[in-house]
């Protein structure tokens, strides 16, 4: 197989370099881009900085500490991790800077966890993920249309899309909150487009909907939303957008005393997010959410519990649900790279997750849907409430699963039990 | 004249050797720079010659990538028809901006321009056809085959980015180099007394205008093509502000400086970067150093060569006011 | 009817918070013929060691007076150390129309990596000084909340102060003759570059008191402050940059207005009714609703 390299040379010496390609790949020794044989260099782009950073950009280190708990625990194969973390500032035009930076100057063997729609759209493009092959794990978005093998063969997505948790919304409204006044806030983008859409297709009619475009978000703008959907008179409100719009949302109808049953998307509904941006934590008492990982709190689950120490020893941030999902990611990546087996490239990588992501331990509670034929993660939410801590509980006292898919399939129960930790939360499959 | 053909059939020919002999990463950072020499480009028009302060640049090339981005995907049209687009539509928009531009003083314009900075993401979330969020891909598609396989993406984004800013700046150096230019110094020096000369000061601000948003646009549809999408967020007040600082880091009033300036805009980040790694990780220092560097340049620069290199120039011309 | 009246009401509290940045503006144009970008970060400065002396004490009010004092040095600092030097260096050739706006945008940046690197990129909040629960009429609860009676109320505080200072103290006079006319108040023995820092300490306590404001009803961040500069800018426009009482004008018929828009049209064009005033004030009345004559050029 011709190796693509970085550095551009003659015709004449890139022959040779094909050619050596080939000879070394036949040799036991790795000579995959980023491997050696006592390192493996993965690379996250991420907003560190940044009107869009708070949450997002603890994930990075929650990655690098359960590497670093791995690495001292005998790494992959004997191989450590390094994981390099690059700040995008959520901006696509520095996404793809640094990505370039890590695939052409710094050689990552692949990404994990990149954060961004738009800023995975254009690095997709321009680096050329899928022409230069490198895997793309665990894509930190919900956009439904990075569910595509076809359009994006080497990248391989982690949360469930929007679509999925808007149909699966849908679904409970229909199944426990008939006959009342429903209504819906979101965000007219990706996030809300794909709700919208999602709703309408299940025929849950909304008597009051108000659209906000991303960046307009405030408390002034948030009083407008409460007093319109007070006018209403909606009994239970949907809200599809970021945390930094449903924080100034609560905020204003617990000041105005409005209290519908409120939906909060996943996106927009980390307690502990919304406590630092000064929502009173007794207004989420009773918010339901769908939600995929038990809550971050639950020191029942193995999983959490697990992260919550490692977490203690090489990360001290506080727990929340964006250090659980970097926790994971990192959990998730190690099976991948131990799936792909001793002799790690590219091409194995992709392959192991192809035939053996499905069955990788996440701490979520839904199936992994990875196969030959689909790049799609996890597959479905449960419904969680709130409580006056900000924490969240299953709803109906137990976790009632939801699975689906992001186009028209339909929304179904599932008894699906997720895989055990492995002990001391350090893999061992093959 | 032709002195200065020569003068530019010797650069490309320079552009393409070194875009042969160094690697990839730098052949795309060559990209952006030929990008970001346009966008300054239009700046040194701007506000070295006619004297208006825009801090709207940002806003002046996504015009152009959302119309170069509109007419490829809606019109499958060839890409050059498309940065043509990018050409006219931003100069449309900017003589609209420009005639209410030119009734204003240097603090107005720069206050409008900045709130049109701020404001664009609003604006461009909300329309429908302009994709929103995510934005809309811009693919000027693979490399042609006969140049051949190893010609990598980057190269070809290199080498349409290269050719467009070599042209871009042969007709800007001959423009400015025209009565036009001097005429817009001569307004810029003194508006009454130009007026009194007999030219249309206001006029001539808006003909400013509208040309340095063509190049503003015309940069906005490389840079779409460079990063391969038009979205909200690539075209960000940030990036306004880091179009300033190049500015006035290459000297606000010298076209050749403006392939400096845009040196020095690609270098900034990875100097940061290899700075805060010699001062130790810490995280805080990593993700603040290169805003930090961009700062202190740009005030040191505007303090102590606010005319960049042609400083001397200045000086002469203000001995001869002494007098 | 009722919700024209709230609209009122919101838009007011909202249009103080304008106020004050656009008195910032307008008062350190007066002085220096600068539009100071940098106010956002100054503002932004000021209100963090507010949010550090009032989260430490557990009183807004400290820490607003905190915020004032930061301001107020910061402004004067950056007035004496910085637009001096840049003054003296920076006063002829193509960049002297630009450089001074531009060196604000380098202190805003400044400014911005300052506070990122000294209390990093998290949202912080700061304890409401007054409860954010709306008053109760009738049977209905509105959106207005005894904090935003607060934030009038200190704002028309602060107005009154600040009248009182120019209408009837001798540095009010001071300041009011070397904005106008700054060669005679320098005949008449006016120490003109000492009463313009003074100008600049000013603008900055006021700019502190508004960024403590509008945090106190949402978070602070090192980029929190960005859309206040905006719509503070815009409001001294509608006012004609040149007058105080313009500006508050300006800041409250944009406030009102602004709300009336979220209320009635819809939150997507708020910041595009904005532009859409700015640019129409420019085209039609560019010297502001407040102008006699002519107003001066930079």
């Amino acid at each position: 197989m011709i190796r693509k390299t970085a550095r551009k040379r003659t015709w004449f010496v890139a022959a040779l370099l094909a050619s050596a390609g080939l000879f070394a790949s036949t040799l036991p020794a790795n000579a995959e881009t980023g491997v050696s044989s006592s390192e493996i260099k993965l690379g996250i782009t991420l907003p560190l900085t940044g009107a869009a950073s708070p949450g997002y950009n603890k994930i990075g280190n929650a990655m690098n500490a359960y590497f670093k708990y791995v690495n001292e625990n005998g790494g992959v194969y004997g191989r450590k991790i390094t994981l390099i973390q690059k700040n995008d500032e959520y901006s696509p035009q520095l996404s793809i800077a640094k990505t370039n930076e890590l695939i052409l100057k710094d050689k990552v063997f692949a990404l994990v966890g990149p954060l961004g729609t738009a800023n995975f759209t254009a690095v997709h493009k321009s680096v050329g993920i899928a022409k230069r092959k490198v895997p793309s794990l665990f894509l930190n978005t919900g956009f439904s249309g990075f569910a595509s093998k076809k359009n994006y063969p080497t990248s391989f997505t982690i949360l469930p899309s929007y679509a999925m948790e808007a149909k699966i919304v849908a679904q409970f409204i229909k199944e426990n909150l008939t006959g009342k006044k429903l209504g819906l806030v979101y965000q007219n983008d990706e996030f809300g487009i794909d709700a919208l859409g999602a709703f309408k297709d299940a025929g849950v009619k909304f008597d009051v909907s108000i659209p906000y475009t991303s960046g307009t978000q405030s408390a002034a703008t948030a009083q407008t939303w409460v007093s319109q959907l007070a006018a209403g008179g909606a009994q239970v409100v949907v809200f599809f957008g970021v945390t930094s719009a449903t924080a100034p949302l609560l905020a204003v109808s617990a000041a105005a005393k409005y209290a519908p049953q409120w939906i909060l998307g996943s996106v927009g509904s980390d307690p502990l997010t919304l406590r630092a941006l000064g929502v009173p934590v007794a207004v989420l008492n009773g918010a339901l959410t769908p939600a995929g990982n038990p809550s971050p709190n639950d020191t029942s689950d193995e999983y959490v519990k697990q992260f919550q120490e490692i977490n203690a020893k090489y990360n001290n941030a506080d727990f929340d649900d964006y250090v659980l999902q970097g926790m994971n990611i990192g959990l998730m990546t190690v099976q991948a790279l131990r799936a792909a087996g001793r002799n790690l490239t590219r091409a194995g990588l992709i392959r192991a997750m192809e035939s053996k992501g499905s069955s990788f331990a996440s701490v979520a509670y839904s199936p992994l849907g990875y196969s030959k034929t689909s790049n799609v993660g996890h597959t479905g939410y449960y419904m969680a409430v709130m409580d006056a801590k900000g924490d969240r509980k299953p709803y109906g006292g137990s976790v009632v699963l939801y699975t689906t898919d992001s186009a028209k399939g339909p929304v179904v129960k599932s008894n699906f039990k997720r895989p055990a930790m492995p002990a001391k939360g350090l893999p061992t499959n093959s | 004249m032709r002195k200065k053909i020569l003068l530019f059939i010797v650069l490309g020919w320079v552009l393409l050797i070194v875009g042969d002999r160094v690697d990839e990463l730098r052949v795309y950072q060559g990209a952006q720079i030929a990008m970001y020499t346009i966008a300054l480009a239009s700046i040194v028009l701007l506000t070295g010659y006619s004297g208006q302060v825009s801090l709207g640049n940002g806003a002046m090339m996504a015009v152009g990538g959302y119309a170069a981005a509109l007419t490829l995907t809606n019109l499958q049209t060839p890409i050059w028809f498309a940065f043509l687009m990018a050409v006219i539509a931003a100069s449309l928009f900017g003589a609209l901006l420009g005639a209410a531009a030119a009734r204003l003083s240097g603090p107005y314009l720069a206050g409008t321009t900045l709130a049109l900075a701020v404001g664009l993401p609003a604006i461009a979330n909300q329309f429908t056809f302009l994709g929103g969020e995510p934005g809309i891909l811009f693919d000027v598609g693979f490399p042609p085959e006969r140049l051949g396989e190893d010609f990598t993406q980057y190269k070809w984004f290199f080498w349409i980015a290269s050719s467009i800013a070599l042209v871009a700046l042969f007709i800007t150096s001959n423009i400015l180099s025209s009565r036009f230019g001097r005429t817009w110094q001569a307004v810029r020096g003194n508006a009454l007394a130009a007026e009194l000369a007999g030219v249309n000061s206001s006029r001539w601000k808006i003909l400013a205008f509208t040309i340095s948003s063509a190049l503003a646009g015309l940069a906005g549809a490389v840079f779409a093509m460079n990063i391969s999408l038009v979205a909200p967020g690539a075209y960000s007040l940030a990036l306004s502000f880091a179009l300033v600082t190049g500015a006035v880091l290459a000297g606000i009033s010298s076209l050749p400086g403006v392939a400096f300036g845009a040196l020095i805009l690609v270098a900034i980040p990875e100097v940061a970067d290899a700075l805060a790694g010699r001062l130790g990780d810490a995280d805080k220092l990593n993700n603040y150093l290169p805003g930090l560097i961009v700062s202190v340049l740009l005030i040191l620069s505007v303090i102590y060569t606010p005319n960049g290199p042609g400083e001397n120039l200045r000086k002469l011309r203000h001995k001869r006011k002494a007098h | 009817m009722q919700k024209v009246f709230e609209t009122i009401l919101i838009g007011l509290s909202t249009g103080s918070i304008y106020a004050l940045m656009s008195l910032a503006l307008v008062l350190v144009w007066r002085s220096t013929r600068v539009v100071n970008f940098a106010q956002a970060g100054q503002a932004m400065f000021s209100t963090y060691i507010g949010f550090e002396i009032s989260s430490r004490s557990e009183v807004f009010w400290l820490g607003l007076l905190f915020a004032i004092v930061a301001g107020a040095l910061l402004g004067a600092g950056v007035d004496y150390f910085f637009m001096r030097v840049l003054f003296k260096h920076a006063n002829s050739g193509p960049a002297a129309v630009v450089a001074p706006v531009i060196a604000t945008l380098g202190l805003l940046g400044l400014i911005r990596s300052f506070v990122g690197l000294t209390w990093g990129g998290e949202f912080k909040s700061i304890e409401t000084p007054a409860s954010t629960n709306g008053f109760t009429i009738g049977d209905s609860t509105i959106p207005f909340s005894p904090l935003n009676v607060l934030i009038i109320v200190t704002t028309a505080l602060i107005l009154i102060a600040l009248a009182i200072l120019f209408q009837r103290t001798n540095l009010g006079l001071a300041l009011r003759a070397s904005a106008y006319a700054p060669e005679i108040a320098q005949l008449a023995g006016i120490r003109t570059a000492r009463t313009r820092t003074i100008g600049w300490a000013i603008a900055g306590g006021v700019g502190g008191v508004a960024g403590m404001l509008v945090t106190a009803n949402n978070f602070l961040s090192p980029y929190s402050l960005d859309l206040l500069l905006v719509f503070g800018f815009i409001a001294a426009v509608i006012g004609g940059l040149e007058s105080m009482v313009g500006a508050v004008i300006g800041a409250f018929v944009l406030g009102i207005g602004l709300t009336f828009i979220l209320n009635y049209v819809g939150t997507s064009l708020v910041f595009i009714g904005g532009f859409t005033v700015l640019i129409l004030v420019l085209i039609i009345k560019p010297d502001g609703i407040m102008s006699r004559g002519k107003a001066r050029r930079a």
